[in-house]
């Protein structure tokens, strides 16, 4: 033992002057790093209670309770997280997993209460100190649990696609599908938002499964066009999924395709469900198009004898006759309606009620009528030298390509309208070998076709000129050509807070000269097989009528659905009026059913 | 027309004339809704009534100077008669473009006098027309002109 | 040294004659599970002649969570949150393995930047986890100075990890895929005072503690771990690298950045308490000149995490792996079984205390004294948590 190891341990005394490490709380404060993971933080206006956070949470620290203001918010399930700090362990997995980004954490680490409820809280609603602390732990940047791009969806080339009228999109395979379908969070806002309300977690689920007939299953309790929704479908369901909040939303669309594809059609009597013992109902059905085929089905599950009258020499109605076959093919619209003809469906076509049949016999004939007539008639434009023989409606065109006709359009043509049915008119004339321009009196971006739409349309060589408002139609030297005059037009924003208005700048005039002038601005219904008076009862207005709440209409018997009976004019909606319009009928069908609406009524 | 007053009691008078116009359509079209629609503008326009009454008495100021948006619909659409069956679209024409000549007439007459008092009053009632039109416009746009 | 009755050697693992407790010449003492020695709650059974140790018994059990049980019925992603709490003082090193091995399962290589941090983060927690040992070993032979020195200077160091990943204690940072979040923005700067100040401190913690005359009479020659010893045993870590054998993961196979680390394997003589506390005391400085040589080198930007599948449904291959790192005690493994289902099928967690706190402590303790005991458990550092998972 040398001296130096006796004297050693006196050097402790030279740390006695230095500063403690201590911090002297609580006369001090000692705020939290700014990442620190504190106490919840959720801002509820951007939440949409997908419930991610509940289902990540391994401590089950997180209920999802219901909160009035955001009770029956579009896209919002209506719940916001409510935490048990019993249980959380404050690893911040909710935060890192929270589709919005709504969910955060303050910095802040002390708090103290005497009474143990106040552990128990919604953040966000329930009033907490920390509430608007601006620090604490956020996911970083370029940090995801979820991949926020979507499996892109394999498609022809542009310059391949305007060669026939092959189906521009090809499908996911198997490996793809299974990824994108990973992407779900299976929170079910979609099936809120779905006009179908059509159970779009589980039968994604069943694609991770790899069991595409329970998937089918699935579709069919709410949708008998599957094939037909899964390739053009308005998917309102996607543009409330809460991973496109971040990210790209999950392809609901293309995995409901995927799975139609996966199935053989021979199979799909094995599969699906077969209707029950006839119940010796009889319901007539105006219109073979989705509203009407829908009803159709569900009405036949219910055991009741079902037959259809279509004008037409086939049935989808604007499935066949507006949306062209490279965005959905014949065949894959015959798959959905071969099969609601195979349960036994009777569908005769060539039947024009007003004419062949009726209407007045159909409502002696039958126990009850659904009609689904849809909106065929093209709106026109009201200017002047719009009856020039070549000013042509964007659906007679596509009425003739389904059909075969050559619509005779010539080599230049110019489309107005900025809807779905002008895009379908472009590209369609695109493929007949015609330059196409469109013209729109609005932005690109206040066009109402679907983005995606708008992207391949340009992608195959139209070219929109926006803020383009016609004014005029001329005639050309030839009578096989037309001259339109247009002005430029300016964006207006309406004080009011709506959407910019176009106002014509009659000093930007244009005059061009095209080969047909395709107009395709909006369509209305044509009643022309109802009498007046029964339009009147009926109550239609501007040739739209609003049901009531079994899609029944103030005439007993008499059910509508489609286009025509709703706002929003696409084949879910329709499919889900002719659902509900079976439902209604089938509680008509019972003899109570006025005297229970009465009295609900009363 | 040469004092004030004979102008707004003329300006009160077309109101009502209108109003009077869109209640006798409406005693004729065939269907529940369209009638309502012009019921509706039959009240636009006595509220408009309403409005140079209240300009006559003096509680409210024309506003000449005032800057009213013309979306310019109404001058490149073909007319539209009255008849039993006419749609929205239809009515919304009729209105707009029965505004569009007020408003043309009150201008023209403007430009006809020397400054002064009755200028602005004529110059006000054409901004007042042309507010009209602006409403009935802005309903076409939003109503009519959806696909487009 | 005494051997346990009826052996020769640490090397004799024959069955020991029964103790005599009839005879009234012996006496059982329970040393734990609440007591001194820092180590947590486990308890040594003591079996005294006198004052001397005759048998020691090590019992565990009352700090059983069942970790790995509880693994099995969680997501792959839940875990990552679980695996920390295995080793309070070194929370990181569970991180990584299990992150590690869910990676090679599953078949993710995660980004560069993640590989520097990670490395960066295990090596700040040897830090402090040596830190806190330091005053654990100092506590155990009666003196309280350096413990409340060391013990506190590392809440510096987890002032550190509170800015880098949001937490003191179960960071929760390494996670399946690569870390939750690059650097905060001046975070260099801070880290590099804290590494001066920490250089400084042990220097003042090895002229008082290992220089002083009383810890150097009680721990020298205290629990000798000879070489022959290593293998038998399972020993590893500084409790081997204190009798001079050569055994360190992040030299002999290794991984995250450590191939790129400029460092040499630290080594002792005879492996007794003295030895390894000095030999620890060495790699706790290494431990500054590693982290400040990844201060220097980690990428500033660039991903910190590998593409991910949505890991609400993350399901793993079948397959099974061992994946192992150098914890401060020595290798550290985990052990895990994926069937190709949501769930991870089995984990098992190597942790180097279960050798080090029971055979080697029971063999150890026999003829030491029981004022010797909590020193000599605190010179194998061994964490109850890990043995118990
Ligand atoms: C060009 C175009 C593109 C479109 N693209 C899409 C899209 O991408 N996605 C989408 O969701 N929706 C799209 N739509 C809308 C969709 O096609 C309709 O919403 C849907 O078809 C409406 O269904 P429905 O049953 O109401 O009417 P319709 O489909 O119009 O069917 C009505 C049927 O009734 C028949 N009918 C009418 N009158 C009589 C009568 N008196 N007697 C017997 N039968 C009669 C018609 O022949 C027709 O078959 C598009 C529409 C068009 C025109
Ligand atoms: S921080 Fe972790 S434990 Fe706490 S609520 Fe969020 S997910 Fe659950």
């Amino acid at each position: 033992m040398s001296l130096k190891d006796l004297l050693s341990p006196f050097f402790v005394w030279q740390r006695a002057f230095e500063k403690p490490y201590t911090t002297l709380r609580p006369t001090l404060d000692r705020p939290g790093a700014p990442a620190y993971r504190g106490f919840h933080i959720n801002i509820t206006e951007t939440c949409v209670g997908c419930g991610s956070c509940q289902t990540i949470c391994q401590n089950n620290a997180i209920d999802m309770v219901a909160v009035e203001a955001y009770a029956g918010r579009a896209g919002d399930s209506g719940l916001r997280p409510r935490f048990d700090y019993g249980r959380c362990c404050w690893c911040g997995l909710c935060v890192d997993i929270c589709t919005a980004a709504s969910l955060r954490m303050s910095n802040e680490y002390a708090w103290i209460s005497d009474d143990p409820d106040s552990f128990h809280f919604t953040a966000g609603v329930d009033d907490k100190p920390w509430q608007d602390n601006e620090l604490g732990y956020r996911r970083a940047e370029g940090y995801h649990l979820n991949p926020p791009k979507r499996i892109e969806m394999p498609m022809l080339s542009a310059q391949e696609s305007l060669k026939s009228f092959a189906e521009v999109t090809l499908g996911y395979n198997e490996e793809q599908a299974k990824k994108e379908a990973d992407r779900c969070v299976e929170c079910g806002i979609c099936v809120a938002t779905c006009p179908a309300h059509m159970d779009v977690p589980d039968y994604i689920h069943s694609i991770r499964d790899g069991d595409y007939e329970k998937g089918l299953q699935l579709m069919y309790r709410t949708n008998p066009f599957p094939a037909t929704c899964g390739r053009i479908c308005t998917r309102r369901c996607e543009s409330v999924c809460p991973v496109g909040i971040l990210g790209e939303p999950v392809a609901i669309r293309w995995l409901k395709r995927f799975i139609v594809d996966q199935v053989d059609k021979k199979d799909y009597q094995r599969i699906l469900e077969k209707p029950i013992a006839s119940t010796g109902f009889k319901v007539a059905i105006i219109g073979a198009g989705p509203g009407g085929l829908s009803a159709a089905y569900y009405l036949r599950q219910q055991g009741h004898a079902v037959t259809v009258y279509e004008a037409q020499a086939t049935g989808g109605g604007m499935l066949r006759y507006g949306v062209p076959s490279y965005r959905l093919p014949d065949a894959e619209l015959d798959k959905d309606i071969d099969h609601i003809t195979s349960i036994g469906v009777e569908i005769k076509y060539n039947s024009r009620i007003g004419k062949d049949v009726m209407f007045e016999s159909l409502l002696e004939n039958y126990d009850a009528v659904f009609m689904s007539t849809g909106l065929s008639v093209p709106s026109s434009m009201r200017i002047n030298g719009e009856n020039h023989a070549r000013v042509l409606s964007g659906l007679q065109i596509l009425a003739d390509v389904a059909s075969d006709r050559d619509p005779g359009i010539g080599k230049k043509v110019a489309v107005i309208g900025g809807g779905n049915v002008a895009m379908d008119a472009a590209r369609v004339s695109r493929r007949l070998g015609a330059e196409v321009t469109i013209l729109y009196r609005r932005r690109i971006s206040d066009m109402p076709a679907d983005e995606e739409e708008i992207h391949e349309c340009q992608q195959e060589g139209c070219t929109i000129v926006p803020q383009a408002i016609p004014v005029e139609i001329i005639d050309a030297d030839n009578k096989q050509k037309v001259c339109i005059k247009w002005g430029e037009a300016k964006m207006v924003d309406d004080p009011k807070g709506g959407r910019a208005r176009p106002v014509l700048q009659e000093d930007k005039m244009h005059t061009e000269t095209y080969d047909c002038i395709i107009s395709a601005i909006g369509q209305s219904s044509n009643l022309d097989y109802l009498s007046k008076e029964l339009q009147e009862q009926l109550a239609f207005e501007w040739g739209k009528l609003t049901p009531a709440e079994y899609q029944h209409t103030s005439m007993k018997k008499v059910f509508v659905g489609g286009d025509f009976a709703n706002r929003t004019a696409d084949a879910i909606s329709a499919i889900e009026d002719g659902h509900h319009a079976a439902r209604g009928i089938n509680r008509f069908l019972n003899p109570d059913f006025y005297t229970a609406l009465e009295k609900q009524e009363n | 027309m040469n004092t004030v007053d004979e102008i707004l009691d003329y300006a009160i008078e077309q109101e009502q004339l209108a109003a009077d116009f869109y209640e006798d359509v409406a005693q004729r079209v065939e269907t529940a809704g369209m009638k309502k629609i012009l019921l509706d503008f039959a009240e636009e326009e006595k509220r408009h009534k309403k409005i140079l009454l209240a300009v006559k008495t003096g509680e409210h100021e024309l506003t000449p100077e005032q800057e009213i948006l013309d979306l310019k619909i109404s001058d490149y659409l073909v007319e539209v008669k009255t008849s039993e069956n006419i749609s929205y679209q239809d009515a919304l024409i009729i209105a707009m473009q029965r505004e569009r000549a007020a408003y043309n007439l009150y201008n023209d007459m403007a430009q006809k006098v020397p400054d002064g008092k009755l200028k602005h009053i004529l110059l006000g009632l054409a901004k007042e027309e042309a507010k009209h039109k602006l409403f009935f416009e802005a309903e076409y746009d939003e109503r009519v002109l959806t696909d487009n | 040294m005494t051997q346990l009755t009826g052996h020769s050697s640490a090397l004799d693992f024959a069955q020991p004659e029964p103790v005599d407790m009839a005879s009234g010449k012996y006496v059982k003492l329970w040393q734990g599970p609440q007591h001194p020695g820092i180590t947590g709650n486990m308890s040594l059974e003591l079996t005294l002649d006198g004052d001397t140790i005759i048998d020691c018994k090590t019992h565990v059990g009352y700090l059983h969570r069942g970790f790995e049980k509880l693994m099995e019925r969680r997501s792959f992603i839940q875990n990552f949150t679980v695996v920390c709490r295995i080793a309070v003082p070194e929370p990181t090193f569970n991180e990584y393995l299990y992150s590690h091995a869910v990676e090679q399962l599953s078949g993710i290589k995660i980004p560069e930047r993640a590989i520097w941090l990670r490395t960066m983060n295990l090596e700040l927690m040897r830090l402090a986890s040596f830190l806190m040992w330091i005053g654990g070993m100092s506590g155990a032979f009666g003196q309280y100075t350096v413990p409340n020195w060391t013990t506190a200077y590392r809440d510096f160091v987890l002032d550190l990890f509170e800015e880098m990943t949001g937490a003191r204690i179960y960071h929760m940072y390494i996670v399946p895929g690569g870390v939750r979040a690059g650097l905060p923005d001046g975070f260099e700067k801070r880290a590099r005072d804290i590494m001066d100040g920490a250089e400084k401190l042990l220097d003042q913690v090895e002229r008082v503690m290992f220089n002083n005359a009383v810890f150097k009479a009680r721990s020298k020659g205290l629990g000798i771990i000879t070489p022959d010893m290593i293998d038998p045993y399972g020993i590893v870590g500084p409790n081997a690298r204190a009798c001079g054998v050569e055994r360190d993961i992040r030299k002999d196979e290794p991984y995250l950045a450590y191939d790129q680390l400029n460092f040499e394997t630290i080594t002792g003589k005879d492996s007794d308490a003295y030895e390894r506390a000095y030999l620890r005391l060495q790699e706790t400085r290494q431990c500054i000149s590693l982290i400040r040589q990844c201060l220097d080198k980690a990428p500033k930007d660039g991903p910190f995490q590998a593409d991910m599948p949505n890991v609400l449904h993350w399901k793993i291959p079948a397959g099974e792996t061992y994946v192992k790192a150098e914890c401060t005690r020595g290798e550290y493994g985990y052990y895990m079984v994926t069937d190709g289902s949501e769930f991870v099928r089995r984990v098992h967690v190597r942790g180097p205390s279960y050798t080090h706190a029971i055979a080697v402590m029971e063999r150890l303790a026999v003829g030491n004294n029981i004022a010797d005991i909590a020193g000599l458990m605190v010179s194998l550092h061994t964490y109850p948590p890990e043995i118990e998972r």
